[in-house]
């Protein structure tokens, strides 16, 4: 029988045991911590350096890089194209993403498992195969006179690729919460499936809509892989600028470049955040 | 009224049909713009890819139509190419190891402590998802060298006389991989801990187990799935990854994905790529396969 005054040995030792776990933890916290800041902070320290060689310690700050990075058409052109694509892809992804995740969820067909699987595949493969895949098989295509190979089209679809999987998978998830009642008594009062579809399914699972165009948005402005085998000089995004520039010679202005790519992603995470839920609140009242 | 009876049930069955065969039709018509996507530009390029594998290469130009293994075997007879395929695949096992490790030890924390550091914990977790592959290539490069950040902090702090330089060596590249795929890890290992109920640990702890035999007896048992899943995803993410093992490992660090797109865009050697790139997308399907047959638990993969 344990006895309520006096600890057992066992429970000296699992208290002890405890004390070490909770001070290993706050140790590991920290580990953590730093470890997932480093990149980020050197980053921004650099993108402030007055200095044109990458080195620390930093003796004299400045906004000079950042100054040069918006005066140069090359980088802000590679911005530009970066964004160009981002929206593209999120377009093209959250139509194609959406509507196949209702067809899955709605309707039941042939080759089910078949489709899901093709449709998934894409996600799980190296950005490498898929962008040296398109590339050759598209690399001298041509649809009425339009150049496809180096096209900011085709680095869109190539984005796609990843970003319909990522949307297919988060809607089909989104879809299973839709009310069916809700989607019958639209049936029932006369509603066309179409009708249906945009009036009431849609804005019942606009939460799961915006995040998933947000996820196709990040991954598209972030990728460089698949954009370095599909664009040209004149097509070549943010990423793919700052690759090659890292591969001959680094200056600050690579960590503006890097700063500036963060904070388009945390800006438009924000924007979306703050518009869709103001949104809601307009549904709401 | 007289109502002409074959005629409107002419008409209810006509409409009927059309209702049955819109039924059916409706579907692929929704998942075409998907699969359109999906077919010319993963399952042609994949088809055309195999196809190109089997071309020769011939003086200067990309290809030449043939066909012959030669490509595939020089992966195992040169060994400049066996090597980059050993190399490969220690650093993504090495590599899948630590960040289910540290995976596991975050999600564990972030589900065992209170609920209010848990949006901090997980707003961290989210930094390398957010910044591109390239940005965090770009902080460690900037970290690891003689004038980084490591070896300044280190050589003020009197731990080192000398300046460190650790940029492009193995220990960077593994530094940085590990950084880039230990949110894939630890996200799917927290969702797998926030489906347990905490109060298993309480009975456990009640029961007069210590937190040790509780994670060993507890934990462990119910974390197995997770935990296999959790590695295959970080394997199939680090075997494709060829950026940050390349920009800040040592020259010699040949992966099959650097070797790719060498032969690619330096060589010019089209059939060489393909055969790797078929090589790669190999591995990565067997990897599926294994994760597939592993957890019973509804992955994306096993849907």
């Amino acid at each position: 029988m344990v006895n309520a005054t006096v600890p057992s040995p066992m429970q000296v030792k699992s208290n002890a045991q405890a004390g070490i776990l909770k001070f290993s933890s706050w140790g590991f916290v920290a580990f953590i911590v730093i470890y997932l800041l480093t990149p980020i902070i050197v980053t921004l320290l650099m993108s402030f350096s007055d200095a044109s060689a990458l080195r620390f310690p930093i003796r004299e700050w400045s906004t000079k890089w950042y100054g040069d990075f918006f005066a140069s058409p090359q980088w802000t052109d590679a911005l530009l194209n970066s964004l160009m694509i981002a929206v593209g892809t999120t377009v093209i992804s959250t139509t194609c993403g959406v509507v196949a995740a209702w067809a899955f969820e709605k309707y039941e067909f042939r080759f089910k498992p078949l489709l899901y699987l093709l449709v998934m595949l894409p996600l799980f493969m190296p950005g490498v195969v898929l962008g040296l895949g398109v590339a050759m098989a598209m690399g001298s295509a041509d649809i009425l006179g339009y150049q496809l190979y180096g096209s900011r089209l085709i680095v869109m679809l190539a984005h796609s690729l990843w970003a319909i999987p990522l949307v297919f998978m988060l809607m089909e998830t989104t879809f299973r919460t839709v009310d069916h009642r809700i989607v019958e008594a639209s049936y029932d009062l006369g509603g066309r499936p179409f009708q249906t579809f945009f009036e009431i399914v849609l804005p019942s699972v606009s939460t799961g809509i915006v995040s998933s165009a947000l996820f196709a948005f990040v991954i598209s402005l972030n990728e460089f892989v698949m954009a370095l085998f599909l664009t040209t000089r004149d097509t070549q995004t943010l990423p793919v600028l700052m690759w090659l520039s890292l591969r001959s010679a680094g200056t600050p202005r690579l960590a503006v470049a890097s700063v500036v790519l963060a904070c388009t992603v945390i800006i438009s995470l924000a924007i979306i955040m703050v518009w869709h839920s103001r949104q809601l609140r307009k549904a709401q009242a | 009224m007289n109502i002409a009876g074959p005629d409107a049930a002419a008409t209810y069955e006509a409409a009927r049909r059309r209702a049955r065969l819109r039924e059916k039709l409706a579907p692929w018509l929704l998942v075409s713009p998907a699969l359109a996507i999906t077919l010319f530009f993963f399952a042609v390029p994949i088809v055309y890819m195999a196809r190109m594998s089997f071309n020769e290469k011939i003086d200067q130009r990309f290809y030449v139509p043939g066909f012959t293994f030669d490509h595939y075997s020089s992966l195992l007879t040169d060994s400049a190419f066996s090597n980059a395929i050993w190399t490969t695949a220690k650093l993504s096992f090495g590599v899948s190891i630590a960040t289910t490790l540290i995976g596991y030890a975050f999600a564990l924390l972030v589900w065992m402590k209170p609920r209010r550091w848990r949006f901090m914990f997980i707003a961290l977790a989210l930094c390398p998802m957010l910044i591109s592959e390239i940005s965090i290539i770009f902080g460690w490069w900037v970290f690891f060298p003689r004038n980084g950040l490591l070896s300044y902090v280190l050589t003020t702090m009197g731990l080192l006389s000398d300046k460190v330089g650790l940029l492009y060596t193995e220990y960077a590249a593994f530094v940085g991989l590990v950084y880039l795929i230990l949110p894939f890890s630890f996200f799917i290992l927290l969702s797998l801990f926030d489906g347990i109920d905490k109060k298993l640990l309480e009975a456990s702890s009640d029961l007069g187990a210590s937190p040790i035999v509780t994670f060993y007896e507890v934990l462990l048992p119910l974390t197995k799935g997770g935990i296999a899943a959790s590695f295959a995803q970080s394997f199939i993410w680090a075997i494709g990854t060829y950026a940050t093992p390349s920009a800040l490992g040592p020259d010699t660090l040949w992966t099959i994905g650097y070797l790719i797109q060498e032969q690619m865009l330096s060589r010019h050697n089209w059939p060489k790529a393909a055969a790797f790139s078929m090589v790669l997308a190999a591995g990565v399907g067997v990897v599926m396969m294994m994760i597939r047959s592993v957890s019973a638990k509804r992955t994306p993969i096993n849907g």
